[in-house]
Parts: C-alpha cells; sequence; structure tokens
C-alpha cells in the first residue's frame, strides 16, 4: 500500500485490540457476505406494533398525517406555479416556453422528472 | 461550511478514568464521540462507510467517513459507493455501524483493554425496539463496554438550550435532521412522545432534489454534481422563503431583484483557441499550389500523350516497311515470311495499318476528319453490299459481311450526328424564347426560374438520397436481405421474380405471344443499378437552369455538394456554456421542508407538523393545563442541519401563526449550535450522576429481556 494513503490511516485496521470479538471472526470471508438486515419496513413488521395500546406512542404512529393545506402545483421544469398540466407527458408546466421544452424533452428526461417527485411509471 | 470532520487520533484515552462516559451521537449523516462533561466533541466524522478494492494489491478494505478524495485514486471505487448504516433515521445495518464504531473507538486512542466507559448514545425517537437490542448487543458483546443509555438526539438539544435559558420548560423542539424531521413538544422539561409527530423529509431530500435538478438542467456537467459538491451549494446557497408564490413569480418576470437573486457557479473553462479565417496570402498560396499540381499533371498528360503518338508511328513505320518488303517476296513464301512478325496476311497487316492511323489520329486530335473523309468515300467502299450471295465466293461473302457491317455502323453514326445538330438547333432556339421572355419581364423570369430551379435540384436531392440508400443496403450485405427496406424498382423485380417462380402450371400458357412479355427478362435481370432517364434529363435541366441563372442573376448562387455533405459546425464552447446557474432552486429545494409533496412525500410539512403537534398533546394528553398549552408556542426551538437556512425563523413563525387562535405568542428560538447542541447537551447529562442511574448493564439487558428495553425511556429533567 501507498505511503500516503499509510500516512493517512484512512484504511481501517482488520484487528483491533479493544474488540472482544474481531470482525473477521463475525463475518468469515468466504461465506455469503454479512447477513441479511432486516429493512425498515420488515424491522416496523416485526415490531407487532398492533398488539400494543394505540395510545403507546410507536415508530409507526408518531408519523406526521398527510397535509391538509391545499396544495398548490409547481412547473416540474422551472419551479414557477404551474397552471397547466401536459396529458401526454404528464409533466406540469408554467407557459407555453416550458411546454415548448417539455415536449421537445426525450422519454427518459421526462421519466426522470416525474420521478423527482415520485410519479413516474414503475415497470415491475 | 459547518461541518467539518475531525479525525484527528486522540492520544488522552488512557488517562480518562473508567468511570468517565464515552457520548456519542450517532446521526445519520454526521457520527460525534467525545467524553462526557466535555464542550466539544473528539471525533467528528460523516457516518458513511466505503469498502473499495485497493488497485494494486486487490484487497478489499473498508474506509470511514470522508476522507482526501486525491487519495482515493489508489482505490477502485466503482463497485461499492458509500454506505450507511441507516434506513430513515433508524440504524439497521450493524455490520456497517460496526465499522463506524470501530473507526471512532480507534480514533478516540482505544488500545489493549475492551472498552471500559459506560455509553451515551443517541437514537430517534421511539427507535423500534429491535434496532436498540441490536445496538446494545452490539455494544455489549463486541466492545465490552459496561453500560448503555440510550437518549433521543432533539431532547438532548432541548435541554441544552433550555440549560442556556435559550428555552423554555414549556415548548416545541422542532428538529429537522438529514432523513427525518421531528416536532417533540416538551411539557416541564419532558418530551411528550405521544403528541410528536415526524415527516419523512430531511437535508438528504433536499441536497437530492438539488442534484437532481441540477443535472436534469446541465446533463453536461453531470459528473461535476457531486454529492458533496451540491451539499456545499446547498449550505451556501439555499434559503426559504416567506412566500413561495410571490418569490418565484420575481424570477417568472425576471428584472433586477431576480438577477440579483441568482447564483452562478462558474466551472473552471479555457477557452479553446479560435480558428482564423485564412488570409488573403493564404489563400493564394493555396491557390498557387493548386495551379502548379494542375500545370504538373497536364504536362505529364502531354509527355504521355507524345510517346503514345511517337510509338504508334513507329509502330506504322514498321508496318508500312513490312507491306514495302512484302511486294518483294514471292506469293508462295509469304507465310514463311510472315510466320516471324506474327502475322497471318496482307489483308492482316493492311488492316492494322489502318488501325493505328486511326488511334493515331485519334491520339493527335484530328478525330472528326477521318468521318468526314470516309463518308464521301463511302458509297465506293461498299461494291458487294448490293450483289447477291449466291454470286460471290466465299471470301468475298466475308468481306461483303464486313462492308455490310461498316455500312450499318457509319449510317448509325451519321444518324446520332444528325440527331445532335437537332437538339444543338433546338436548344438554340429554346434560348431565344427564353431570352425573349426574359426581355419582356426581367423579374418574373428570374422568379420562374429560381422556383423551377428549386424544385427541381430537390428532386434531384430527394432522387440521389433514395439511390443512395438503396445502394447503401446492398453494399453492407450484398444484395437484400431478409426485412430490408427495398425501393420500389427493386421490390417491382422481387415480384416479378417470385410469380416467375410460382408461375407454373396455372391455366393457359400464354407467355410470349405479346412481344412485350420478353421486356420481362429485362426487367428481372436488372438489380438496382438501374437508372431512368428522367434523373438524367432533370440533372440537365438544373444544370441548365443553374447556368442561365448565373448568366443574369449576380446574387445567384448554386447549392454546391460538399456543403451537403460537410458536418455542421458546431458552435464554440463559450464561458457561459460552464456556468451552472441557480436561481429559483435557491428556494425551491428547502421548500420541500415545508411541503414535502413536492418530492412526493404526502405528510405534512415542518409548520403543519407543529400544529399537529399541539392537536395531539390536547388529544392524547390528560391533565394538561390551559396555561402549558397556551405556552407552548412561546418556545419553539429549531434545530438540526436543516434548519439553518436564512427565512426558516421567519417562516416557521407565519405557518404556526395561522393555525393559532388569534393573539397567541410566539417565539421561535434558534439553536445555540443547530449541528452540535445535541452532542453538547449529551455530554453534559452524561457527566450528571442521572446518567448512571439511568443506563443499564449486561446484566439489567439480559435479565429482563427485550420487553423491559422497549419501555425503557430516559428521563432528561434533574
Amino acid at each position: 500500500m501507498e505511503q500516503e494513503v499509510i500516512d493517512s490511516e484512512m484504511v481501517l485496521p482488520t484487528h483491533l485490540s479493544f474488540k472482544k470479538i474481531q470482525m473477521y471472526e463475525k463475518y468469515p470471508k468466504g461465506q455469503a457476505r454479512g447477513r441479511h438486515w432486516k429493512h425498515l419496513k420488515q424491522i416496523i413488521q416485526a415490531e407487532n406494533y398492533q398488539n400494543y395500546p394505540a395510545d403507546e406512542p410507536n415508530y409507526v404512529n408518531i408519523e406526521s398525517p398527510p397535509s391538509m393545506h391545499p396544495r398548490k402545483q409547481i412547473c416540474d421544469i422551472t419551479g414557477y406555479e404551474a397552471p397547466y398540466s401536459d396529458p401526454r407527458t404528464h409533466l406540469r408546466y408554467a407557459n407555453t416556453e416550458v411546454f415548448k421544452v417539455i415536449r421537445s424533452l426525450p422519454n427518459e428526461y421526462v421519466q426522470r422528472y416525474l420521478a423527482l417527485r415520485n410519479a413516474a411509471v414503475v415497470l415491475k | 461550511m459547518p461541518f467539518i470532520s475531525q479525525t484527528e487520533r486522540q492520544s488522552d484515552y488512557n488517562l480518562i478514568p473508567s468511570s468517565c462516559p464515552i457520548v456519542i451521537d450517532n446521526g445519520a449523516s454526521y457520527f460525534r464521540m467525545g467524553w462526557a462533561g466535555e464542550s466539544e466533541p473528539r471525533i467528528i466524522f460523516r457516518n458513511i462507510v466505503q469498502r473499495p478494492r485497493h488497485k494494486i494489491t486487490g484487497e478489499t478494505v473498508t474506509i470511514v467517513g470522508d476522507h482526501d478524495p486525491a487519495l482515493l485514486k489508489y482505490f477502485d471505487c466503482t463497485r461499492s459507493g458509500p454506505r450507511s448504516a441507516f434506513d430513515n433515521d433508524v440504524v439497521f445495518q450493524f455490520e456497517i455501524m460496526e465499522y463506524v464504531l470501530d473507526f471512532a473507538f480507534d480514533r478516540l486512542g482505544a488500545d489493549e483493554s475492551p472498552i471500559n466507559h459506560p455509553i451515551l448514545i443517541t437514537e430517534c425517537a421511539c427507535n423500534p425496539v429491535q434496532s436498540r437490542s441490536k445496538m446494545a448487543e452490539l455494544l455489549f458483546e463486541t466492545y465490552g463496554v459496561p453500560s448503555i443509555a440510550f437518549g433521543v438526539d432533539a431532547a438532548f438539544s432541548y435541554k441544552y438550550n433550555q440549560k442556556l435559558g435559550i428555552c423554555d420548560r414549556n415548548g416545541l423542539a422542532i428538529c429537522s435532521g438529514f432523513s427525518t424531521s421531528h416536532v417533540i413538544p416538551f411539557i416541564n422539561g419532558e418530551p411528550v412522545y405521544e403528541a410528536c409527530c415526524r415527516t419523512n423529509v430531511g437535508g438528504y431530500h433536499v441536497t437530492d432534489y438539488l442534484k437532481q435538478l441540477l443535472s436534469l438542467k446541465y446533463p453536461h456537467h453531470m459528473a461535476r454534481l457531486t454529492w458533496e459538491k451540491v451539499e456545499d451549494l446547498k449550505m451556501e446557497h439555499c434559503y426559504i422563503t416567506l412566500d413561495y408564490a410571490s418569490e418565484v413569480r420575481l424570477f417568472q418576470k425576471g428584472g433586477k431583484e431576480a438577477e440579483e437573486k441568482t447564483r452562478c457557479w462558474q466551472l473552471p473553462w479555457t477557452p479553446t483557441p479560435v480558428e482564423e479565417p485564412p488570409s488573403e496570402e493564404e489563400i493564394a498560396r493555396k491557390a498557387a499550389l493548386r495551379e502548379k499540381h494542375g500545370q504538373r499533371l497536364r504536362e505529364m498528360a502531354e509527355a504521355k500523350r507524345c510517346s503514345k503518338i511517337n510509338e504508334l508511328e513507329n509502330e506504322l513505320k514498321g508496318l508500312e516497311f513490312l507491306i514495302q518488303q512484302l511486294r518483294h517476296v514471292n506469293g508462295n513464301d509469304i507465310p514463311s515470311f510472315l510466320s516471324e512478325t506474327g502475322y497471318v496476311s496482307k489483308q492482316e497487316i493492311e488492316s492494322a495499318i489502318v488501325k493505328v492511323t486511326q488511334s493515331l489520329r485519334k491520339a493527335k486530335g484530328e478525330q472528326d476528319e477521318i468521318e468526314e473523309k470516309q463518308d464521301p468515300s463511302g458509297t465506293e467502299k461498299y461494291t458487294l453490299i448490293d450483289i447477291p450471295d449466291n454470286l460471290l465466293t466465299p471470301e468475298q461473302i466475308k468481306e461483303k459481311k464486313r462492308q455490310l457491317f461498316l455500312k450499318t455502323t457509319s449510317e448509325g453514326r451519321q444518324r446520332a450526328k444528325q440527331k445532335r445538330f437537332e437538339q444543338e438547333l433546338e436548344r438554340e432556339r429554346r434560348n431565344k424564347e427564353d431570352e425573349q421572355r426574359r426581355l419582356e419581364n426581367p423579374e418574373v423570369y428570374m422568379e420562374q426560374l429560381r422556383v423551377k430551379y428549386k424544385e427541381l435540384s430537390e428532386k434531384v436531392d430527394q432522387r440521389k438520397k433514395q439511390k443512395t440508400n438503396a445502394n447503401n443496403t446492398t453494399e453492407t450485405n450484398n444484395g437484400v436481405g431478409r426485412g430490408e427496406r427495398l425501393n420500389a424498382a427493386q421490390k417491382e423485380r422481387m415480384r416479378l421474380l417470385t410469380t416467375a417462380a410460382f408461375d407454373r402450371g396455372k391455366g393457359e400458357d400464354t407467355f410470349g405471344i405479346k412481344d412485350e412479355d420478353w421486356q420481362l427478362y429485362k426487367k428481372m435481370s436488372k438489380d438496382n443499378d438501374d437508372e431512368d432517364d428522367t434523373p438524367n434529363e432533370d440533372e440537365a435541366e438544373l444544370a441548365r437552369i443553374g447556368s442561365r441563372l448565373r448568366e443574369i442573376d449576380p446574387t445567384f448562387f448554386p447549392k454546391t455538394e460538399s456543403a451537403g455533405t460537410e458536418p455542421p459546425r458546431l458552435r464554440p464552447l463559450t464561458q457561459e456554456d460552464f456556468q451552472i446557474v441557480i436561481g429559483v432552486e435557491r428556494f425551491r429545494c428547502p421548500e420541500i421542508l415545508f411541503r414535502p409533496n413536492l418530492v412526493g412525500i404526502e405528510q405534512a410539512g415542518l409548520d403543519e407538523m407543529a400544529g399537529v403537534s399541539i392537536q395531539r398533546l390536547k388529544s392524547r394528553v390528560e391533565r394538561l393545563k390551559e396555561e402549558e398549552e397556551e405556552g407552548i408556542t412561546n418556545s419553539v426551538l429549531i434545530t438540526g442541519g436543516s434548519c439553518l437556512y436564512n427565512g426558516m425563523s421567519q417562516r416557521l413563525e407565519d405557518g404556526i401563526r395561522m393555525m393559532r387562535p388569534c393573539g397567541t405568542r410566539i417565539r421561535i428560538l434558534r439553536a445555540s449550535d443547530a449541528v452540535l447542541d445535541t452532542w453538547r447537551g449529551a455530554a453534559s447529562f452524561a457527566s450528571t450522576m442521572h446518567f448512571s442511574r439511568q443506563a443499564f448493564t449486561k446484566m439489567d439487558y439480559y435479565e429482563k429481556g427485550e420487553d423491559w428495553l422497549r419501555g425503557y425511556q430516559l428521563k432528561y429533567s434533574f
């Protein structure tokens, strides 16, 4: 390894004397890398919050409800207020110039703009 | 920049008594670690792990946190990006968490023995018990820590600011972090989790939104827009508007105010050397060069012609000499005499002489003469033609055939000449007509010519294009493959071939009765190189009109072939092409904290969350005193990295005022240090006696079990 890399000590040593169990003992090489860690969704499911009283705070029931404010729609490209929506691409737009732009956009970009507000077509 | 990594290895680990707790603020973006009772954390780094491969040795190494990007050149990072142990604000990947803790303890100076200090570590509000217990197990089993306490980051921050006298016992903590934002009400100095609320939007979403918007706006500079750079841009330039609609209208209208609010990031750019148009001298030099080349070629051609004439003359002399000699030779000896020369008979030599003289004339450029000379003598030459075959010897018959052939060809030539002459006359007549029309009304005439020229050139172009297209397809795979596109002529040919192949034995065979039937074979045998006469006509007409236009119209420029084939010249890149302009994005991106639906998160924004929290406080908490509810908005603390935007307090105040009864006192308080207050609060908490009473040991944990850990809650007041 290069001297400057060693000097900077950026690489974590594999053996650390203060640990009771070393990393390589816990996750031996050759076996499927690590374990499968439950994602948040799975963790929440395993918590079985439905078995506990509803007024007890938990990770799920402290979430904010949907907004009650009137929602204003903004132009996907410029951020201006968007009174219009393009039926073909489903993008929102502010004026004719932006409309010209969105009609000339390749589909990939349209999908990326839609993905920004979680409205893209997801193929499974 | 408010966030700076700090990973110097500490040397005083062994000097700290083992009773002194280690305080960890385990934030989703930054990890901070230090000693209880101190005012600053010792170790700060980004809470990420990369596991790249070393390029030379090929071993996979672990790199925790941010490091000098220049040193990453020794590693192959293409297969593994930076990874975080967090899903939202909950730790779920404890392998990564272990790397992070390894690095942190190592930098704190730990060595030899297991970690012999109590630990206070932060977690999110209402952390799922699974995450909490895994964390406890990791700390107990792997690091051997004696005891642990878990606390909520926002609560530590609030308590710290309360201690500083910034906020009251009753109040709201609005904490906007990396991946989530919380609003937690405090009553009598204790957080009320029943009434808290969380929206899954934070600094990560703002940076990501900005990054996506900019890379969509500037697809060419995508590589420049790294996460770190965009984060810097966000921290430096983003702000929160009081009213999004009016601010954005300002930009829509344009004008000076919007211009002032627009920021521009100039990427490194060096102007490309400008190509100077060739000077007069250069052009003259090139023309001279070309002329020289032309001259040389002409000279070469001339020399070649001369040598050819010489050669032919020599041959002619030789042949004439042969004939002369032949006169002196006996008739019987002729074959033996000629056997050396390669000729068989006298006639053959004579015809060779005629051939050579003809080609000599041709070479000398006297072509026309011979035809004219031959013409008058034509009738005398064809002596045998009118005599019937039966009166002639076989040799004479042969001669007759030859004469017949010569006659028909010369007649054909004559006819062609006649036709050419007629065409010439016709053209002259047309030119004259044209001239007359032009004289009658020059402008209309010119206009008509132009229109015609345009039409014709389009037509010719189209035809050419079709032809080249057809040629392309045939060129690539020699013939027409399946599914290839054919032009009309090719299609017709294919149809004919297939009908010919399958049209056997169907009814009466009438093929060949009409003469046109035989044309079919002509059509079939022709393949794609068939050129109709029409394009040639068109082209000729086009050339004629072009030359005519050139004569009478000084402004006319014929379309040159080269203009079409030359690739379109690219506009030279200018300084503006390397600018990243951030206008509306400056406030559009942080706006998602107040309106998460802009990025597709259907939850209440920060201001509304405060209202939701107060609502929940009223409905879920019994025995809430009136004045407690009233006073809660009198102390609204904003903390967390995403609260550092300019305009945050104003916007929040406006938002909360809208929801609260008229006349409610609203005070928005900025945390003394929105980023580090959590750690400082935790450190000061850990230094008190309360900590050791609330921390639990490994024994406690295994005796009481997970269910107890679920209910575990730190008491912050003392």
